[in-house]
């Protein structure tokens, strides 16, 4: 109970920081529907159908939106030197990382709706017309989001004792996200498609123990990367 | 006398920079010691080690004698740090930095100890202003309630009068000086000869990563150790 107190009071830090500036907000909910404004002109529906393209661009939205604004979550911590105040706290470290994961977690998924929302408008979208649809939708939003959360969280704070800073993110974090790219891209499409549950379950699955391993490996990593 | 807080041969290497270099010391409970040396002399890395913030290479340090291990993150609630930067959040209120710190730290009562440590530090006023609209001498003043607000045994003081006025500096200067109750251990860290001086029980001047003296705090005159402190750089080839 105790950690799980900690890990919401670092995530409830971190959001109410976001709500005062909203930097990242921002900068994310503009470069979205900056994206789903482009691809609506650039894409001439009449030749290519948007329910087979749109849960490619939905996803390469989602992931470069993610990249501009969760890469920052330690920038607020290195103002003043805020990082060596939480290193100094007794709390362990892995509940420092999973309270930077909820807090990401909880941005990205307010940016991916937002996504979803415009592709909606622009594309003229039609969402799954049952429950189970809109069921598996939004397992493959929250495991999509949470896979690379976890991962972009971790791999963030080698920015922060790292001389190349938020440049070396990118290089670390693609060849990571190839599976899970696969799987939400793969899913979302039959989703989209209306096909049955089972071609649906695999994709699920897999994508739940990349979530699995990529949040052990950041728990058990984080330690490594965050300290001097 | 079982001391409070004991070093013995620390030392930490980053690439090829050998920052602190086999330091040794002891402080009893109620005792303060003023450090000082060059820029680069490896005197915040040795206080970053003695907080936890980061692992010495080689080497212990113990609270109770008790050994520190850099794994056991519970022992960190027995230690205090306030830095020139202040570890808080501009974005936050005074009171909303504080309750922060105060859940990390799991404290009881944390509205109470907050009210308590802000008053002590006579920053009660400011409770619910953002700290980034605090003037620099009241940030420092609720750097010092955060490092307190768990009461902690040892406390490490890493330039704490950098960028204040002659002010704020005195009224900081005050603070810390009704620190010294006879319960808690004090190492300072400051280039203010005179601020050293005037509240060290003991001194050491480090360069090179190394403690090139130390002594107990006992007729020191500041010019007089002034010249004693160039003398020694220039000995050590500073």
């Amino acid at each position: 109970m105790k950690y799980l107190s900690v890990v919401w009071t670092v995530a409830r830090k971190d959001l109410l920081v976001e709500i005062r500036t909203l930097e990242r907000l921002v900068a994310m909910s503009a470069f979205s529907v900056l994206i789903g404004v482009l691809f609506h002109f650039a894409i001439d529906t009449s030749l290519i159908r948007a329910q087979t393209i749109a849960p490619s661009l939905i996803w390469m939205a989602s992931i470069f939106a993610g990249m501009l604004g969760l890469g920052r979550i330690y920038i607020i911590e290195d103002e003043n030197r805020a990082l060596s105040g939480l290193l100094q706290s007794p709390i362990s470290l892995d509940a420092l990382y999973f309270g930077k994961v909820l807090s990401n977690f909880i941005i990205l998924l307010s940016i991916v709706v937002l996504i979803l929302f415009v592709f909606a408008v622009f594309f003229n979208l039609s969402f799954p017309g049952n429950l189970l649809g809109w069921t598996s939708l939004s397992a493959v939003v929250f495991l999509g989001v949470l896979s690379f959360v976890s991962i972009m969280t971790l791999l963030s704070a080698v920015a922060v004792n790292n001389t190349m800073g938020e440049s070396i993110i990118p290089v670390l974090v693609f060849p990571l996200l190839v599976p899970t790219v696969i799987h939400t891209v793969t899913a979302t499409n039959r989703i989209f498609a209306n096909r049955p549950f089972v071609e649906i379950e695999g994709n699920l699955r897999i994508l739940a123990a990349i979530v699995l391993i990529f949040l052990v490996a950041g728990a058990s990593l984080f330690r490594f990367v965050i300290e001097e | 006398m079982i001391p409070r807080l004991q070093a013995v041969d620390v030392s930490r290497t980053f690439v090829r920079t050998r920052a602190v270099d086999g330091i040794s010391f002891d402080l009893n409970s109620g005792e303060l010691l003023s450090i000082f040396g060059p820029n680069g002399a490896g005197k915040t890395t040795l206080l970053k080690i003695l907080a936890g913030v980061i692992r010495a290479d080689e080497g212990q340090v113990s609270i109770d004698q008790k050994a520190v291990e850099a794994s056991d993150r519970l022992w960190r609630s027995q230690i205090g740090i306030v830095t020139h930067q202040t570890m808080l959040y501009d974005q936050l209120s005074a009171r909303e930095n504080l309750l922060f710190y105060a859940k990390l730290f799991d404290l009881e009562d944390p509205e109470d100890r907050i009210r308590e440590s802000m008053r002590t530090l006579d920053v009660l006023e400011m409770a619910d202003r953002l700290v980034g609209s605090l003037s620099r001498g009241f940030q420092q003043r609720l750097a010092l309630a955060r490092a307190l607000l768990h009461d902690p045994k040892v406390l490490l003081l890493d330039e704490p009068y950098a960028g204040l006025d002659l002010y704020a500096s005195r009224l900081l200067r005050d603070r810390i000086s009704s620190l010294k109750d006879g319960n808690r251990t004090i190492v300072l860290v400051t280039h203010s000869f005179e601020q050293g001086l005037e509240l060290a029980d003991r001194i050491a001047i480090q360069a090179r990563g190394r403690f090139v003296f130390t002594a107990l705090n006992e007729s020191f005159h500041l010019t007089e150790f002034e010249q004693l402190y160039c003398d020694t750089l220039q000995e050590c080839g500073v």
